[in-house]
């Protein structure tokens, strides 16, 4: 019974936490259609973020703000002097996005060097769940997540400016008609997206390797999610991160950590073919 | 009299293909101007360029003196040129009230009293899906949304398209009723009844080009319809 009970919450934690990594690319490719390859290194910016806010002594809190304005900061660059040229053609922001990626990289590597960093564990400790013992930071996260996406859907249905990002989705000449600068919508959309995957660097750092090339993986499975659940959806990236999240924790916990992977890697495969648009694809 | 909307020489189309040639028009306060003309000479990029939908190649657009041809298309909005389109007139994964609301910080819905007690319809539909109306409430859906804004200039481009005849009647009372409070409108045309009922001066385009206008006369209509058939 506790086998079950750990193995659920581990599914639980894997999904939240894959979800929150996908969620910047989910905005910045499902809403605005630039297939940011460079996704996986502002996680990796808010990982260092940790890391440096540790190194200089602060708490890990520090390292929110810090991990906001570096990746606010290189996403408003990024977006008005690559980006904002390359709207309409997907295929080149794919291609200036990678370059991008190789660029941060390095220049990550160049300052920290290619060594893991060592990130204190925060909030140590295990905290008593239905019986088992479940470490207290994991049980953390799931709480901020959880509060963080109760939010993020409410504010993105009720607020204005949520209505203006649909609209300007839907039917940007349109949108641009009533008045909606959506040049600096875009800007400013895009510019969240990399926020939030810096800000999922910051929360994973403690329980990840951090390096500079960590972000390649995190680029590959929110592909995936999105590739499942489909573009312009929160819906679709929840169960996207299930699906890929489910099936990656149940195959490794089964068989092998390669065959979860193989079994990914098969159902995102089938998805291309069989259901390219995801399951709640609003583009 | 300093024209409300000037437009001098403009011309512009889609990439290297230039659809409007060297037109000049002007719309005066409280003046309805109609553009006509065949399917595909021009009207409706033209309409484009002066909304800022598309960018203009040569001359320029002033609206109260002020230079609007380096302005995006919000920025004319901004200043005073509201456009409904002719095609992908509403968001369609929006609600209705989220189409006549969501560019107001307030989200008022009182500053479509009027236009709810002529179009009901779209009153008691405010929670549906816009992209589940048919084209012609579709089309009554943004009149009200470009009409209810406080723009000087509104330019409408084939409002009547798949509207009701009665809808139509009414379109032209709001087109009537703003005139005589001053607003001006720029309307893209084809129902020659309702260019009868509304308009003030009617400029007949062919081939991106200028080639006729005309002021309000009785025989407005026959002039029109002779002239289109060329």
């Amino acid at each position: 019974m506790d086998l079950i009970l750990t193995n659920g919450m581990n599914l639980v934690y894997a999904v939240a936490t894959l979800a929150l990594i996908a969620l910047g690319l989910a905005v910045v490719f499902g809403l605005l259609g630039v297939m940011n390859m460079a996704h996986g290194e502002f996680v990796m910016l808010g990982a260092f973020s940790v890391y440096v806010t540790q190194q200089a002594g602060l708490p890990m809190l520090a390292a929110i703000p810090l991990a906001i304005a570096v990746c606010a900061i290189v996403g408003y660059l990024v977006e008005w002097s690559i980006v904002r040229h390359l709207y309409s053609r997907p295929f080149d922001t794919l291609l200036a996005t990678w370059g991008l990626s190789i660029l941060m990289r390095k220049l990550v590597e160049a300052g920290f060097g290619r060594d893991y960093k060592s990130i204190d564990q925060v909030l140590p400790g295990t905290v008593d769940v239905f019986g088992i013992a479940y470490p207290s930071y994991r049980l953390l996260l799931l709480a901020v997540i959880a509060i963080f996406f109760g939010l993020l859907f409410a504010w993105y249905r009720r607020s204005n400016t949520g209505a203006r990002i649909k609209a300007m989705v839907s039917n940007p000449q349109l949108a641009a008609a009533v008045g909606i600068d959506t040049a600096r919508l875009a800007r400013m959309t895009f510019v969240f997206g990399v926020c939030t995957a810096g800000l999922a660097g910051v929360a994973l750092a403690p329980l990840v390797r951090v390096e500079p090339y960590m972000g390649i993986d995190y680029l590959l499975s929110s592909f995936f999610i999105l590739v499942v659940g489909g573009l312009g959806s929160l819906e679709g990236l929840l169960i996207g991160s299930s699906v890929i999240g489910g099936t990656d924790t149940v195959i490794s916990t089964l068989f092998a950590k390669t065959s979860g992977y193989m079994a990914v890697l098969l159902i995102s495969i089938l998805f291309l073919w069989l259901r390219p648009d995801g399951l709640f694809s609003r583009r | 009299m300093t024209s409300l909307l000037r437009v001098d020489g403009l011309a512009g189309g889609y990439g290297d293909v230039t659809v409007v040639r060297d037109v000049s028009l002007r719309v005066d306060g409280g003046q309805a101007v109609f553009l006509a003309g065949r399917n595909g000479v021009g009207k409706s990029t033209l309409v484009k360029l002066i909304a800022g939908q598309l960018a203009a190649t040569g001359g320029t657009t002033t609206l109260d003196g002020r230079d609007m041809t380096a302005l995006p298309q919000h920025g004319r909005r901004l200043h005073g040129i509201g456009y409904a389109p002719q095609e992908g007139v509403v968001f369609d994964d929006l609600s209705i009230l989220d189409n006549l609301t969501l560019h107001y910080p307030d989200r008022d819905l009182n500053r479509y009293g009027d236009l709810f007690r002529l179009f009901p319809r779209i009153e008691e539909r405010l929670q549906q899906m816009a992209g589940t109306l048919s084209g012609g409430e579709k089309k009554i859906l943004s009149f009200c949304r470009a009409l209810a804004e406080d723009t000087p200039l509104v330019i409408l481009d084939e409002p009547s398209e798949g509207v009701q005849p009665e809808n139509i009647d009414r379109m032209a009372r709001v087109i009537l009723d703003q005139k005589a409070r001053g607003r001006a409108f720029l309307v893209v045309e084809q129902n020659l009844t309702l260019v009868e009922d509304a308009a003030d001066h009617v400029y007949l385009l062919d081939h991106g080009e200028c080639v006729f206008e005309t002021g309000r006369s009785n025989d407005l209509r026959e002039d029109l319809s002779k002239r289109l058939q060329i």
